[in-house]
């Protein structure tokens, strides 16, 4: 069983990741992302006893994120993009106007993926190792890694072209 | 090459929000589990309750006011605690299975609550009505002719308040099962 000091070390080592996970899933609303973080974690501790080492811990851990994220989309607001367009024009410098550019038209083209390739790319994006994607999907490894390719594809022609 | 562009873009940008430290977490999720204790232990004396004051006054008062008043909290009853099973249900699938079977779930799931909506919901809210509308000869007698319109009116705009809220969470879980589809 997982005891408070497995759950110290494990939130330290997945915490940040799946914040960024659901911040993807939120089209980069961070107060959303960190209620749906929180909520993951707790379920990890209320459900502690459920885990099995069937799978890692990190698996677990990741499935129930996209678990939480899926359920509660009905509370994400398609304006968050607009909101963080708007953010850009108050910046100064440049070179940030230029990154936020490129982040807010990444969450846009994320955003236009279907929901299994979304929750794909953020995994891979965050560094989840591919067989962990894998368990945590419920797909093939196989077809996962043919999937990221196609879907990396997608990605880098919508960020260049604007399709 | 341009793999690591679309890895350099996700990993530059800044986030504002400081996590929460895990002992915080820990006694969060004390206090969620907590009330979901409470909110069971709470439903389950509610119940009780109801179940022996129906069996005293229906056998003891056969009258309209009875029926009326058991009408409206049965039925109220009735509707939370389905929607407190589901939550139970869902909470149970979110932890044991993985993305693309919890997707497969949460359709059905939706699929079930449409019935829940077209079928078990407007009959509760029928039913509540039906129990105001047996109450009202009653209030009629007891009360002055004003604080009698005060609770008609009040009456209505419930109900009206209450198709609303209704309608608003339909059309909401209706969009989902959309998106869950697509």
């Amino acid at each position: 069983m997982i005891t408070e000091e497995d759950f110290v070390e494990v939130y330290t080592l997945h915490a940040p990741k799946v914040y960024k996970l659901c911040l993807g899933y939120a089209s980069g609303n961070q107060s959303l992302a960190k209620d749906w973080q929180q909520e993951t974690f707790m379920k990890v501790w209320n459900h502690r006893k459920s885990f099995k080492n069937q799978s890692s811990i990190g698996t677990w851990i990741y499935r129930i994120a996209v678990n939480v994220c899926l359920s509660d989309l009905r509370k994400t607001k398609k304006y968050e993009l607009a909101k963080r367009k708007t953010s850009i024009e108050e910046q100064d410098s440049q070179e940030d106007e230029y990154q936020t550019k490129k982040i807010t038209k990444m969450y846009s083209c994320i955003e236009r993926l279907s929901m299994q390739n979304k929750t794909l790319i953020l995994l891979e994006l965050e560094d989840v190792p591919q067989a962990t994607i894998a368990k945590t999907m419920g797909l093939a490894h196989g077809a996962v890694r043919t999937r990221l390719t196609r879907i990396r594809k997608t990605l880098l022609k919508c960020m260049n072209n604007g399709q | 090459m341009a793999n690591d562009e679309l890895n350099r873009v996700w990993k530059s940008q800044e986030t504002d929000e400081k996590l929460e430290l895990p002992d915080r977490i820990i006694a969060k999720a004390k206090k969620h589990r907590q009330k979901q204790i409470i909110g069971i232990v709470v439903m389950s004396v509610t119940v009780l309750i109801l179940v022996l004051f129906t069996l005293h006054y229906i056998t003891s008062y056969k009258n309209d006011f009875a029926l009326g008043l058991m009408l409206m909290i049965s039925s109220l009853i009735f509707r939370v605690i389905l929607e407190f099973a589901y939550l139970l249900k869902v909470e149970n699938k979110i932890v044991s299975l993985d993305s693309k079977s919890y997707r497969s779930y949460l359709k059905k799931h939706y699929q079930s609550r449409m019935k829940i909506n077209y079928v078990v919901t407007p009959l509760c809210f029928g039913l509540y009505i039906y129990g105001f509308a047996k109450l009202l000869p009653f209030f009629k007698k007891e009360f002055s002719a004003g604080f009698y319109t005060y609770i008609l009116v009040s009456g209505g705009i419930s109900f009206i308040l209450l198709i609303g809220l209704i309608a608003s969470s339909i059309l909401k879980e209706n969009r989902f099962l959309q998106i869950l589809r697509d």
